[in-house]
């Protein structure tokens, strides 16, 4: 169905580590993705399988959109400058601040505060692309604790394997829902993030759980995942402490954000 | 345990115990020797030395006035009470004015006609200004879903009350995570994730129902499972006593306003399902 180059388009921004090629990418009714990755643990889906169920389309409302934060949280980026947050290497983040928007570039940043568990509020708005598709089309993440990615994506009459769509936890669990809206609108989320627990010798005594509600429509929920994401790979477990920073995601496309705040507050209801 | 008076109390307490709430001035003594335990057995029934919840101002709008996603059913845009009955089963009676419904004191409370498990519910609501009535007598009103569960309605903006019992609690068991409750007259947001019960055959309860909210845009519960029926509202459970599940019920069940004798306001009230389990 593609031509090579789009093949390797797709290929090349297929997510985190797209050096580790060959990658035999399929396409099925359409959808490009891969069959020759570990299985789910369900059994019946392989990591990025095309053939997996698209979420069901939805049509949101604007729901938070423009929310102003609650008086407990922390505002990450208010439209004026990046100064909660870093390029990988501590260094001031590469991102563009222009008319109160911060545009994804050149590196992932992530935030020098570090959370445990969190309410999240973002928004983004993904680029008007002609001609790109796939996970080539208005591609980053919001990463909880550096390692746990909630995808970003424009799957806005743009079809894509079930676990790289918008809202899906990348490679793990897709969005219940495909409640995107077009390209050039500001979308919101909204994250509701527990912290996995281990014990002393790293084993996982409680998953990490994350909530998303997408544009008004909740496409995860308390959704326990399996461990970091990672491309190609079902998700595993590396133990780690009990807070970590936000990170966004630069993934080769422009993709706006505004208006991110974060709530860091303990969010197990007490017995 | 109780001698006659507190039982008549007791009585005249479930739903509608402002009647006799209304003319106080501080919240009634607990006497938490009459409450039963929480499973967690650390605090009593509406225990009132369960710590507050701390105080977080809500930003300004979050969800307020949003427009129902395209796969919601809209279950009160202020034209009329058609998808809602009383709870003898006739025509829904609560005024209607502008874009809200307001509860009639001592009318019962409406429920929908329609059915739904493991859905999304939007509800805005407005406590009554100038407030009126202290604690529990003061904007109170609830989501009674199914007559069963319960996410509390009180106007508890600087107006203290037994944590179990604010505005964003389940009502008798968990209390919110922090009061994020704006002044009377103003509109609220709920944004309510309910995962219906379920029972097996042999009619074992194999699921709790479990319930995420935001109030405000705060999140206020989070995956909360619940103990069981909330005491007060429906014969399985009477005022005060341990919570338990009721008998088995169908997972698709209905959204309740409740009548608890305060004028309470409510708008754009939409409802989706989740399709949860899809995603695995």
């Amino acid at each position: 169905m593609k031509s090579r180059i789009a093949l390797a388009a797709v290929v090349a921004t297929a997510s985190i580590m797209p050096m580790l090629l060959p990658a035999a990418e399929v396409v099925v009714n359409g959808v490009a993705g891969f069959q020759d990755t570990p299985l789910e643990p369900d059994g019946k889906w392989h990591v990025h399988d095309p053939a997996r169920p698209q979420p069901p389309v939805v049509t949101p409302g604007t729901f938070s959109a423009a929310a102003t934060p609650p008086s407990d949280a922390i505002v990450l980026f208010d439209g004026k400058d990046l100064s909660q947050w870093t390029d990988k290497k501590g260094q001031p983040a590469p991102w563009t601040v222009e008319n109160g928007v911060a545009i994804s570039a050149k590196s992932d940043i992530v935030t020098t505060n570090q959370f445990g568990d969190l309410q999240l509020h973002l928004e983004f708005r993904e680029p008007l692309l002609q001609g790109r598709e796939g996970q080539d089309r208005g591609n980053s993440g919001v990463f909880l604790m550096d390692r746990y990615e909630i995808q970003v994506l424009d799957c806005y009459n743009n079809k894509t394997y079930a676990d790289g769509a918008t809202g899906g936890i990348y490679g793990q669990h897709p969005a219940l829902a495909n409640a995107c809206r077009p390209p050039g609108e500001w979308q919101t989320y909204d994250i509701i993030f527990n912290v996995p627990h281990f014990d002393t010798t790293g084993k996982v005594t409680s998953p990490g759980y994350i909530t998303v509600i997408f544009n008004g429509v909740v496409v995860q929920n308390h959704q326990a995942i399996r461990g970091t994401t990672n491309w190609k790979s079902p998700g595993k477990y590396t133990a780690h402490g009990p807070t970590g920073p936000l990170g966004l995601q630069y993934h080769k496309n422009s993709v706006a954000f505004r208006n991110i705040w974060v709530r860091p507050v303990p969010l197990v209801t007490d017995p | 345990m109780k001698n006659k008076i507190l039982v008549l109390a007791g009585l005249a307490m479930v739903n509608v115990w402002p009647v006799l709430a209304q003319t106080t001035t501080a919240p009634a003594a607990t006497k938490p020797a009459q409450h039963a335990m929480e499973p967690a057995g650390k605090w009593f029934v509406h225990d009132e030395k369960r710590p507050q919840p701390k105080i977080v101002m809500p930003g300004a709008a979050f969800s307020q006035s949003a427009p129902a996603p395209s796969d919601a059913e809209v279950i009160f845009d202020g034209h009329g009470l058609a998808k809602w009955e009383n709870i003898k089963g006739e025509p829904a009676d609560w005024r209607t004015q502008d874009d809200y419904v307001e509860t009639k004191p001592h009318g019962g409370g409406i429920r929908t006609k329609g059915k739904w498990a493991d859905f999304q519910l939007h509800v805005e609501w407005a406590a009554p200004n100038p407030p009126h009535g202290t604690g529990q007598s003061r904007g109170n009103s609830g989501i009674l879903i199914n007559n069963m569960y319960e996410i509390q309605v009180l106007d508890s903006y600087q107006s203290p009350t037994y944590p179990d019992g604010q505005a964003g609690a389940v009502y008798g068991q968990s209390p919110p995570l922090v009061n994020a409750s704006k002044p009377p007259g103003e509109w609220q947001t709920y944004d309510i994730l309910f995962e219906s019960p379920r029972w097996n055959d042999k009619g074992e309860l194999v699921k709790k129902a479990v319930v995420t909210v935001l109030f405000n845009g705060v999140v206020v519960q989070n995956h909360y499972e619940l103990v069981g029926c909330t005491d007060g509202i429906n014969p399985a459970v009477p005022y005060r006593s341990a919570s338990k599940y009721p008998a088995p019920h169908a997972p698709e069940v209905f959204i309740q306003l409740q009548d608890h004798s305060n004028p309470v306001r409510f708008r754009n009230i939409w409802i989706r399902p989740m399709h949860l389990g899809e995603n695995l």
